[in-house]
């Protein structure tokens, strides 16, 4: 628990003595190299850091990353940066520009960071660097492979197999007599982007899904991504349909709803459109639209989300005001003026409007324009307030595969990886704004999670890197054509291989708890620990994750003795979860352990 | 004092009470003397809710044929309703709640007739006491001294009857000294630092006046406290130009010709009326349903209560700077030096010395530092953000201070040992409490009422094993090392479980923070059987 330096006083620092070992002597020999990692090259460089000035030292690029440690001995600054983080790469300054540190190279980053080099202007010192940078950080343009493709990474547990669709779909209890698994796409010919697993409305027919498949953009049929075990309401998410200027009609779509909404008898489906009004019909004129009137036994709900455009400038803008250094004096009203929260906020809040459809009964249709960014955000984050599985470590991961990646989330171009065309107007941290809300959800529900925020930032950390192939190309289809689950490594490998890093000690499972998150803006925050992760003054301040450490393992050993005791004697167990330790005289002391007695029962 | 004579209508059947996160219910409403008692008359699952009228902070009325509503706006910031059959039963409890709920006689407070079954009177009332405080600290024998100079309150009537203060400075000095500083708050010492020997000091400002009076047994006061070291540090809670303007009416501050080997720094810390004010607008905007999500951000940082809280502790870290990193002691005043002075010495004890982060270290803190230092509660705290009466000399120090601590809580959330419900605790007993332990303004008015003969300690209750097991953090694991807080504004939080403790979403939070603590607790008594 260092002293941030000065922050409070006007005193003459004192510059602690500075200790004299050398850390000269091969000063990149400490860094780690993944197997299939190569070193391209090293070179002496000065780091402009932000928040300690110009830094001198040596910075190595390899295949996959960019790593950066200072030579002198009383600043010690190491940056680790995969390239697949780099989203632009330029040089600062000329040959004859002026002024200490003015040529050098200034990089922009996807994660909420800019970097920036300084050189000797002598000789074209930058150049192969730069050209070194800008060939591996962005490599699909460059015909190079993505590093996934090189990584020899072996791990005990494989993580490709963690999200198997027909497996899921049984957990959910389909089929049923009113859902049906159907293997229509199992060439991806009725819709390019979707999965080859679907589930459909029973009395749907093959040729029925071809017809609505031509009414919807894309088609994006409108499918079972959920269904509730008691009121077998189901979520179903689709895109918009093609109605157009003339206001077309689709008399096998509007039949094919209705098959959906009497599936358990819903008085009303409910369809929620995820845009603003306004922007639904502007889509009219490019042949998309929504349900009308039409639709009977329906009723269309704006949910006044905005576009991947917005939610772009919107990070932008919040990126300015935190990054290098960040805005102090009228920090809430400059974070206001960001639009972020009350973007996060009306995200939420439309989730959880589904999940209150949803479990009083009434089956609901969610679609935007494609539906695979704003729908994807709202079905997931509903069927995590609705469902306690997803809730848990494995339960998250198959959320992640299903919903986003699975339903085309276009991951590819929302995130450009390996791809240097930097101002790409398809990028979008909408899958970014899905973690921030899963992040509001865990601060306001501090039980009710497995997982904790690291695996959160590690999810966000490989949404870059390109050091796994989980998160590459924008759907099944294409995911096929690369062989991504043959040739790459997943991100669950690494995850399942070291889960007590992402686990939460106070997680306490109660199954059919459904959790509504508060969406009102004084209940937000922003998550200070990711988006302004860089700047060293406003870090967590003590190191907290060894002590969780302690505690999940001191959890663990807890559950055995409870376990031991209720196997010794059948019989002690319920007076065990009455009362665990007859003299405390609180009343609640005994919900840990009753909470944890049906762990043992089988689910 | 009679209360009967403000009671006119003790009783009333068919009342409606409705009271956040609860469903309204129906009952009968019973006013006495302290208290507005209301059960139900649900036979199953009966409920009672018992009001201290002092909670009470502002109350509306209104009137509607036959029936009135009153709502009690209550300084713990719970806001409540009452539907009354009978306008003259309402008029009646209205006028009861708006006398009893402000009366200015202390001896007919609560404290002074709570009388619980299973606490007896105790025989000594707080933790410690100035003298017991000084036997313990035996590095402080060598150079440093207590003093019973201000025995009979007349040195000094807000400073306790003994004081520790540089052993080569006798008690004629001192009366001198302290005619020097206003209100005769002569520096004393309030900290020890045992890791370098250096002191924090605490007094009012200087008497210099207009025509810039010395007074030379301050000077020695002072000189003698850095005996040994090439300086200390003044921390000034005012701006330069505030305590040049002070000279005006009498104040001032410590010249560099006169003090050559003290250097000064002036911290503007905001006190009295403005942050009074500060906290209204605050709570405000908190209670403000309507536009929920429209510029809430704008209203939170007009309000400027965050912006207090990073004062505070920007100081609170200058001063453990000074102390601490550059080994030097320091003096800390403001002007009368019974606010600011005390917010920030005592949150630069709490980050420098582990022995304050415990509960008993904290409560000892605060009994030190704001009980027997002096800070005036009754004025401070006769009224919180709701009520309609003019300002007088209300000010929320002690909650800044609160939010402060909070702050470090959440930014070292191993580091003490106590938990947020015992800043929330203290948070609502300090403006109306069972117990005499905020009662008054000084240590002299305590004594003359009696006090500590007559009514509990709050301190002491708090330190029962079932309550300190309430009240304990079951994550803390003692640090030795200074717990510097971030001060950006990125770092500090609004303390969502003071300010907005009536929403069902803090209150989930504070349940999963209870359920939190008894799985740690168990998970350690398992593991220890």
């Amino acid at each position: 628990m260092a002293s941030p330096v000065s922050v409070y006083n006007i005193l003459e620092s004192h510059t602690p003595p500075t200790r004299k070992e050398s850390l000269k002597m091969e000063l990149l020999s400490d860094v780690s190299l993944l197997p299939g990692e190569e070193r391209i090259t090293d070179k002496d460089i000065i780091y402009i850091c932000p928040f300690s000035g110009a830094v001198k030292g040596k910075v190595l690029i390899t295949n996959f990353r960019l790593y950066f440690k200072s030579s002198d001995a009383d600043v010690t600054v190491t940056l680790d940066v995969p390239l697949g983080a780099i989203s632009r790469v330029e040089k600062m300054g000329g040959a004859s520009s002026r002024g200490e540190n003015s040529y050098g190279l200034d990089i922009t980053c996807k994660d909420m960071r800019n970097l920036r080099f300084a050189l000797k202007q002598e000789g074209h010192s930058r150049r192969d660097i730069f050209e070194v940078l800008f060939r591996y950080a962005f490599p699909l343009s460059h015909g190079l492979p993505l590093f996934a493709y090189l990584s020899q990474e072996k791990y005990a547990e494989t993580g490709w197999t963690i999200y198997k669709p027909v497996e899921e779909f049984r957990r959910q209890g389909l089929p049923n007599n009113k859902w049906r698994i159907s293997f229509i796409n199992k060439s991806y010919d009725l819709c390019d982007t979707y999965p080859t697993v679907l589930a459909v409305p029973y009395k749907s027919k093959e040729e029925d899904l071809r017809k609505v498949a031509a009414f919807r953009s894309r088609g994006r049929i409108p499918v079972l991504s959920w269904i509730h075990r008691e009121n077998q309401a189901v979520i179903a998410r689709c895109s918009q349909p093609l109605v157009g200027m003339s206001g077309k009609r689709n008399k096998d779509d509007e039949r094919y709803l209705e098959l959906i909404r009497e599936a358990n008898d819903t008085t009303k489906l409910t369809i929620y459109d995820a845009r603003p009004n306004v922007n639904a019909v502007a889509n009219k004129a490019t042949g998309g639209g929504y349900e009308g009137d039409e639709y009977q036994n329906a009723e269309l709900i704006f949910l006044d989300i905005q576009n991947i455009h917005v939610m772009r400038e919107s990070q932008k803008k919040l990126k300015d005001i935190v990054y290098p250094n960040v805005e102090e004096s009228h920090w809430l009203s400059s974070l206001e003026s960001t639009h972020w929260l009350e973007h996060v906020k009306l995200v939420l809040s439309g989730a959880i409007q589904v999940a209150d459809k949803v479990s009083s009964g009434n089956s609901v249709v969610v679609h935007c324009s494609d539906g695979w960014d704003r729908t994807a955000q709202l079905t997931s984050l509903a069927m995590l307030m609705l469902d306690s599985h997803y809730r848990t470590l494995r339960g998250f991961q198959v959320l992640i595969e299903k919903e986003w990646i699975s339903f085309g989330h276009k991951f590819a171009s929302r995130i450009g990886h390996g791809d240097k065309n930097h101002a790409d107007q398809d990028r979008s941290p909408i899958f970014v704004q899905f973690i921030d809300c899963v992040w509001q959800m865990t601060k306001q529900f501090p039980t009710a999670f497995e997982f904790n925020e690291h695996l959160l930032l590690t999810i966000l950390d490989h949404l870059y890197s390109c050091r796994f192939g989980t998160f590459l190309y924008n759907c099944e289809s294409v995911r096929d054509q690369h062989e991504v689950r043959s040739k790459t490594v997943s991100l669950w490998s690494l995850v399942n291989s070291k889960v007590d890093m992402y686990l939460n000690p106070f997680y306490t499972p109660e199954s059919g708890r459904v959790l509504y998150p508060v969406a009102s803006m004084r209940h937000l925050e922003l998550w200070v620990a990711y988006y302004i992760r860089w700047n060293p003054r406003i870090r967590q301040q003590s190191p907290v994750e060894q002590r969780y450490k302690e505690l999940l393992a001191l959890r663990d050993e807890y559950l055995k003795k409870l376990e031991q005791l209720q196997l010794s004697d059948s019989s002690t167990s319920s007076h065990l979860a009455n009362s665990p330790t007859p003299n405390t005289t609180s009343s609640s002391t005994s919900t840990p352990s009753q909470q944890y007695t049906h762990l043992q029962t089988p689910l | 004092m009679e209360f009967a004579e403000h009671i006119k209508t003790a009783n009333v059947e068919d009342v409606v009470l409705r009271q956040p996160l609860q469903p309204p219910s129906r009952g009968t409403l019973c006013i006495t003397g302290h208290h507005l008692l209301f059960s139900d008359r649900e036979e199953s699952d009966s409920r009672q809710v018992l009001l201290l009228l002092r909670n009470i902070d502002a109350i509306e009325k209104r009137m509607s044929g036959s029936s009135g509503t009153i709502t009690m706006k209550c300084k713990d910031l719970r806001v409540l309703q009452l539907d009354i059959p009978g306008m003259e039963q309402c008029l009646n409890i209205a006028h009861s709640i708006e006398t009893l709920s402000c009366l200015d006689c202390v001896s007919a407070m609560y404290p002074f007739f709570y009388r619980p079954v299973d606490l007896s009177l105790p025989e000594q009332w707080g933790l410690s006491s100035p003298e017991m405080h000084y036997s313990q600290m035996k590095e402080l024998y060598e150079k440093w001294r207590l003093s019973t100079v201000n025995r009979d309150y007349s040195v000094c009537p807000s400073y306790p009857p003994a004081v520790i203060v540089p052993k080569s400075i006798d008690d004629d000095t001192l009366k001198k000294a302290a005619k020097f500083r206003q209100g005769g708050r002569f520096p004393v010492l309030c900290y020890y630092h045992k890791k370098n020997g250096m002191v924090i000091m605490r007094s009012s400002q200087p008497l210099l006046g207009a025509n810039r009076k010395r007074c030379k047994e301050d000077e020695l006061l002072l000189q003698a406290v850095i005996e040994g070291s090439d300086k200390g540090y003044i921390i000034d809670t005012r701006s330069m130009q505030q305590a040049q303007q002070a000279r005006m009416t009498g104040g001032g501050f410590e010249s560099k010709s006169f003090y050559d080997r003290w250097k000064r720094f002036h911290r503007q810390m905001e006190r009295g009326k403005a942050l009074q004010e500060s906290l209204i607008k605050l709570v405000e905007a908190c209670g403000d349903e309507s536009n929920n999500m429209d510029r809430w951000l704008s209203k939170l940082e007009n309000s400027k209560w965050l912006s207090h809280v990073q004062n505070a502790l920007s100081t609170a870290g200058l001063l453990v700077e000074c102390v601490e990193r550059d080994g030097h002691s320091v003096l800390v005043h403001g002007s009368e030096g019974t606010d600011c002075s005390l917010l920030i010495s005592t949150l630069a004890q709490l980050i420098m010395d582990p022995c304050c982060r415990t509960m008993e270290g904290f409560l000892g803190l605060l009994e030190r530092e704001w009980i027997q230092a002096r800070h005036p509660f009754q004025q401070r705290c006769a009224h919180s953000a709701y009520s309609h009466a003019r300002l007088q000399q209300e000010s929320p120090v002690f909650l800044l201070l609160l939010d402060c601590v909070w702050q470090l809580w959440r930014q070292f959330p191993l580091a003490l040992g106590f938990s947020e419900a015992l800043l929330l605790r203290l948070a609502t007993e300090v403006y109306a409490s069972d117990y005499g332990t905020f009662l008054c303004n000084s240590d002299q008015e305590r004594c003359a009422l009696e006090v500590k003969e007559r009514t509990h300690c709050l301190f002491r209750a708090l330190l029962r094993p079932t309550e300190r097991d309430y009240y304990s953090n079951p994550l803390y694991e003692r640090t030795e090392l200074a717990i510097w807080p971030s001060v950006h504004p990125q770092s500090l939080q609004l303390w969502k479980g003071y300010f907005l403790r009536w929403t069902q979403q803090v209150r989930h939070l504070e349940e999963a923070q209870e359920e939190i603590r008894n799985m740690v607790i168990e998970w350690g008594k398992l593991a220890r059987s």
